[in-house]
């Protein structure tokens, strides 16, 4: 509910809304004449303090007819609406929930409905009931049952294939509590939305009936009539008649989809859907340290910090603190730790693409030797376009469904290069042949659901190295795929990266991979690193306690019998980084002591490792044998 | 207790008007095992091979094509309406994901008392939020999680509340289909933990369905390996990693990374030894053995027959080196994939 009062204009549609339900239920309130009223020696007569919109053919107040004409508008909408739904939405729920032949034939029946338009049933209905709008809306209300029924059964048909309905089968629940229960409140947000729009149609359509004299009597207090009466006399009167009856059907319309939306929102439990919009928010303050900037690496990032401001007017959720990374020329830098460390907010802020509304407050990056801490949107493209690949988790949800693979491969060549169409298309082919998919050429004719998950990230790599990067960010690319599949994406990565003499930036929560695929390393704990060294130390003497407890929870390294319980790292990751209550990682370590919940530990060299511990010199000579002796044990 | 008789399952596309009818998803193939009470079996194999079909088809969320499964004796798929009922009791499963598996709408106290209410008949408030109490402590959470909604709950809280509405109803056997695959390490390791730790105490039947094999060795006493919708090898935990039978089992050892430069140094060329290409498609099945064009000793007979199970020291596999294939002279299968390899 809070997000709702949060927007100014959610609340005045509100506002608005109660006001028609007013008019409503006692138009007398809001009225200040009676519909009976006239005096046609003042005919039309302009806006005064007594008569606030004019006054009308027979003298009468255009303002007490513009709220009697609300009265008639909203008691279209609970016909009309009120049909479509009550039918439409229990046809839709049975439909899908019966499937079969049931759906088949309820279907068929909505469709033949859907045929005849809205308007044709509405006259066919009036001739058959007798004019007037109660009848027109009964037609149009008919015609409801088929948007409502199809929406219903689409969007009950998408939620009965969530896991937790088969979750309610398991359970024993019946197909009609499920029904009721579990998938109907999940559709209300759909609903409503539908409701809001389709109510501005109804009212569209009845005002357009009124005023062609399908609808409503001509001498009505109706928006429709009221235009109608207007039309025949703005001529010699003016045009200002239109707007007693134009305002309030326009307000209304706009309220309805407004509150609409407003309401769908508010009903969402998590109100914490961001879309992943390639904003960036230039630094506010910029405290590079110098010393700590490698410039001789490719690229690197000094300092970086990122905020998400927070709903209430607490102090924004601090995500990243103090980041400081470099890749050189043709390394691969493995990044891992648990997730919600913050990996994928340090790449998207390092690569120009920290999702709205972050933050970055202070930072800076360099690649090859240019500062980018400034950098516009627009330099940012080209450097994404042309030096920087970034690859993604979800191969395939990061492609674009409706286009052909060729077309997303082509499409940024033509951008980014000065190719033709056809060298363009020979480029796609040559990528998606160094990617090692089988037979580019027909391939690229394809969609990306017609790619199986390695596939799809082939083509995801394909697109990443069409420009031609020097570096290569990666994003768990492989934890989405099977290890065989990983086996063998690592096999293409590793392959590609020794012929083009390219960087990669690989995160993962594998140590495993790392193990593989990295020649240095860094650890995240909740926004901060904590240790950076080579692959072969963080293997062979792990130093922060955090690194030693994710080698630890691996179950390859579970030594001992197996029915010992495996190690595990007791807790979760803090949502958001504190730095002023000392090391992160205090709740979970195991070697934790009073200093650390007061001092915050930073990186320092310690032995051939960079380490954020308070005890990391006196830990580094006793760890040493634990680890080694745990993975000894793992066998070939 | 429970025993599947050369189970088939086939999900057949729903026919479009005037397109010809598109030819069934051959989902699982002739799958035949049994587990006992108070034993855990663990399945893997890739995606797409059938695993959570499987689960579907035990916990009746699918329909079977061919073939039986019996629980205490009785054939699951021919239940009336009446002892369906006391058999969703019975059997229970924690699905994969758990962002959604939860009912958004519902807090913990629901979603773990409904199964209660149901099952159990208790309808007064107080005594089922009691039991849901009892729940939480037991699989590591605190009571005042009852009032709690799913976006309000980490990824293992949610796991834990799923395992929890699991157990209300005191099941026999409780089918774990990708329970910890979404969950990060040291998380996965506490819900494995737990699982194992309820199935001792409760003597539950646990089928621990995961993807990765590294998990499943540490609950399981018996492994089941899939590959397209076949049961391709099955065996003790132990013997079926240290002397896999079959080359897909071995190949997906090989795939796992270890945490160990060096050690994965020489696991990578194993799996490189191992062809790179795709799976055929479950609904256009060779006639032979469908690993045959990954597999790095296939044989002439494998592209022309399916191989039968065949029995093993340790339990069953699926291919032609155990059948008329070549004499393995003692000779262990990953010593003769390691051999052809090298030549
Ligand atoms: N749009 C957002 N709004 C608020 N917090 C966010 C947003 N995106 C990510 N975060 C938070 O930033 C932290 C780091 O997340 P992330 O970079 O995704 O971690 P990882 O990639 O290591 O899993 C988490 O606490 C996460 O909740
Ligand atoms: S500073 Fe203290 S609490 Fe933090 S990791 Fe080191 S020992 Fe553990
Ligand atoms: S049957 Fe042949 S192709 Fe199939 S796994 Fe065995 S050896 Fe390989
Ligand atoms: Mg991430």
């Amino acid at each position: 509910m809070q997000s709702f009062i949060r927007k100014p204009l959610a609340v005045a549609s509100s506002i608005w809304i109660f006001l028609l339900l007013v008019a409503f239920v006692r138009p007398s309130i809001l009225a200040t004449h009676a519909t009976t009223f006239s005096d046609t020696t003042f005919a039309f007569d302009k806006p005064s303090s007594q008569h606030f919109f004019g006054r009308g053919q027979v003298g009468e107040d255009l303002y007490s007819f513009a709220v009697y004409g609300g009265q008639n508008a909203v008691r279209s909408i609970l016909i009309a609406v009120g049909i479509g739904a009550l039918v439409g939405v229990p046809l839709g729920l049975i439909s899908a929930w019966a499937g079969g032949r049931i759906d088949r034939a309820t279907m068929w029946l909505v469709d033949l409905l859907f045929s005849i338009p809205v308007i044709m049933l509405a006259i066919a209905i009036v001739a058959i009931l007798g004019s007037g709008i109660t009848s027109a809306m009964v037609g149009i209300g008919f015609a409801m049952i088929t948007r409502f029924a199809r929406i219903t059964r689409a969007a009950a048909l998408a939620e009965k294939e969530e896991l937790y309905i088969d979750a309610a089968k398991i359970t024993g629940l019946s197909s009609f509590t499920t029904m009721r229960r579990y998938i109907f409140p999940n559709l209300i947000p759909t609903l409503v939305v539908q409701v809001a729009i389709l109510s501005s149609i109804v009212i569209l359509i009845g005002t357009g009936l009124s005023a062609i004299g399908v609808g409503a009597e001509r001498d009505d207090a109706d928006w429709g009539a009221m235009i109608l009466r207007a039309s025949e006399n703005s001529l010699s009167e003016g045009y200002w008649l239109f707007f007693p009856a134009c305002l309030p059907l326009l307000l209304t319309i706009v309220s309805l989809n407004l509150l609409g939306d407003a309401l769908r929102d508010s009903y969402v439990p998590s109100g914490s859907v961001t879309s992943l919009t390639s904003t960036r928010r230039t630094a506010k303050t910029t405290t590079a340290d110098l010393d700590v900037i490698d410039r001789a690496a490719l690229f690197s990032v000094a300092s970086l910090s990122v905020e998400f401001p927070t709903a209430k007017k607490q102090s924004p959720k601090k995500v990243l603190h103090d980041i400081t990374f470099s890749v050189k020329k043709g390394e691969v830098l493995g990044v891992v730790g648990e997730s919600g460390s913050g990996k994928s907010i340090t790449m998207l802020a390092s690569a120009g693409l920290l999702p709205a509304p972050g933050q970055i407050t202070q930072g800076s990056t360099y690649f090859d030797g240019r500062d980018l801490t400034t950098a516009t949107e627009k330099q940012w493209q080209k450097i994404r376009g042309n030096d920087i690949g970034y690859i993604f988790q979800e191969p395939i949800a990061s492609l674009n469904p409706a286009l052909t693979v060729g077309n997303q491969l082509i499409e940024p060549l033509l951008v980014h290069t000065d190719l033709t169409k056809k060298e363009a298309r020979a480029k796609a082919e040559e990528l998606l042949a160094e990617v090692r998919i089988p037979d580019p050429a027909s391939r690229m004719k394809q969609y990306p659901h017609e790619f199986s998950g390695g596939m799809a990230q082939r083509v995801g790599i394909a697109m990443a190295l069409a420009c031609e990067p020097k570096l290569l960010i990666a994003d768990e690319p492989t934890t989405a795929l099977d290890v065989t599949v990983q086996g063998q994406i690592l096999d293409l990565l590793s392959d590609i990266q020794t012929r083009r003499d390219m960087a990669i930036i690989f995160v993962t929560h594998d140590l495993g991979v790392i193990a593989e695929i990295a020649d240095q390393v860094i650890v995240m704990y909740a926004g901060q690193v904590v240790e950076q060294a080579s692959a072969e130390n963080i293997f062979s003497s792990p130093t922060h306690p955090y690194t030693q407890a994710l080698l630890a929870t691996m179950p390859q390294n579970h030594s001992g019998d197996v029915d010992k319980p495996l190690t595990v790292i007791e807790g979760t990751v803090p949502s958001q980084t504190s730095i002023d209550a000392g090391c992160q990682f205090a709740p979970r370590c195991t070697y934790v002591q009073e200093q650390c919940t007061v001092t915050l530990p930073t990186l320092t060299l310690v032995g051939g490792s960079t380490v954020a511990c308070l005890r990391a010199e006196e830990l580094q000579s006793e760890v040493v044998n634990l680890t080694v002796s745990s993975t000894e044990k793992v066998t070939q | 207790m429970l025993e599947l008789d050369n189970l088939h399952v086939r999900y057949t596309p729903t026919k479009k008007l005037l397109s010809p009818a598109a030819k069934p998803v051959k989902a699982l193939n002739g799958v035949s095992f049994s587990l006992g009470p108070g034993q855990t079996m663990g399945l893997v194999g890739e995606s797409g091979s059938g695993k959570s079909t499987l689960a579907k088809a035990i916990l009746k969320l699918t329909d079977v094509h061919s073939g039986a499964i019996n629980f205490e004796g009785q054939d699951v798929t021919q239940l009336n309406r009446k002892d369906s009922l006391s058999f969703r009791k019975n059997v229970q499963g924690v699905l994969q994901d758990p962002y959604s598996s939860l009912n958004p709408l519902h807090d913990v106290g629901v979603i773990v008392g409904d199964p209660i209410t149901r099952h159990l008949g208790i309808k007064r408030r107080d005594t089922r939020n009691q039991r849901v109490r009892e729940l939480l402590t037991l699989v590591g959470l605190s009571a005042d999680f009852l009032e709690r909604k799913p976006h309000q709950l980490s990824g293992g809280q949610r796991q834990r509340v799923s395992i929890a509405r699991a157990l209300a109803v005191e099941p026999k056997l409780l089918i774990a289909d990708e329970a910890t695959s979404a969950l990060d390490v040291s998380i996965q390791s506490q819900i494995i933990n737990l699982l194992k730790k309820i199935q001792q105490e409760k003597q539950l039947a646990l089928l621990f369905i995961a993807h990765d094999l590294e998990v499943v060795k540490h609950i399981a006493t018996d492994v089941g390996v899939m590959y397209l919708g076949y049961l391709v090898e099955l065996g003790k935990t132990e013997t079926l990693y240290s002397e896999p039978t079959h080359p897909y089992t071995k190949m997906l050892l090989a795939s796992i990374p270890v945490p160990n430069p060096k050690q994965q140094e020489k696991r990578k060329a194993l799996r490189q030894s191992f062809i790179n290409a795709e799976p055929p498609s479950p609904s256009n099945l060779p006639m032979g053995c469908p690993f045959a064009n990954r597999c790095p000793v296939a044989m002439d007979i494998c592209k022309k027959e399916m191989p039968d199970p065949t029995v093993t020291a340790n339990g069953f596999s699926r291919c032609h080196l155990h059948t008329s294939g070549p004499k393995l002279d003692g000779e262990t299968v990953v010593d003769f994939i390691k051999k052809q390899a090298h030549t």
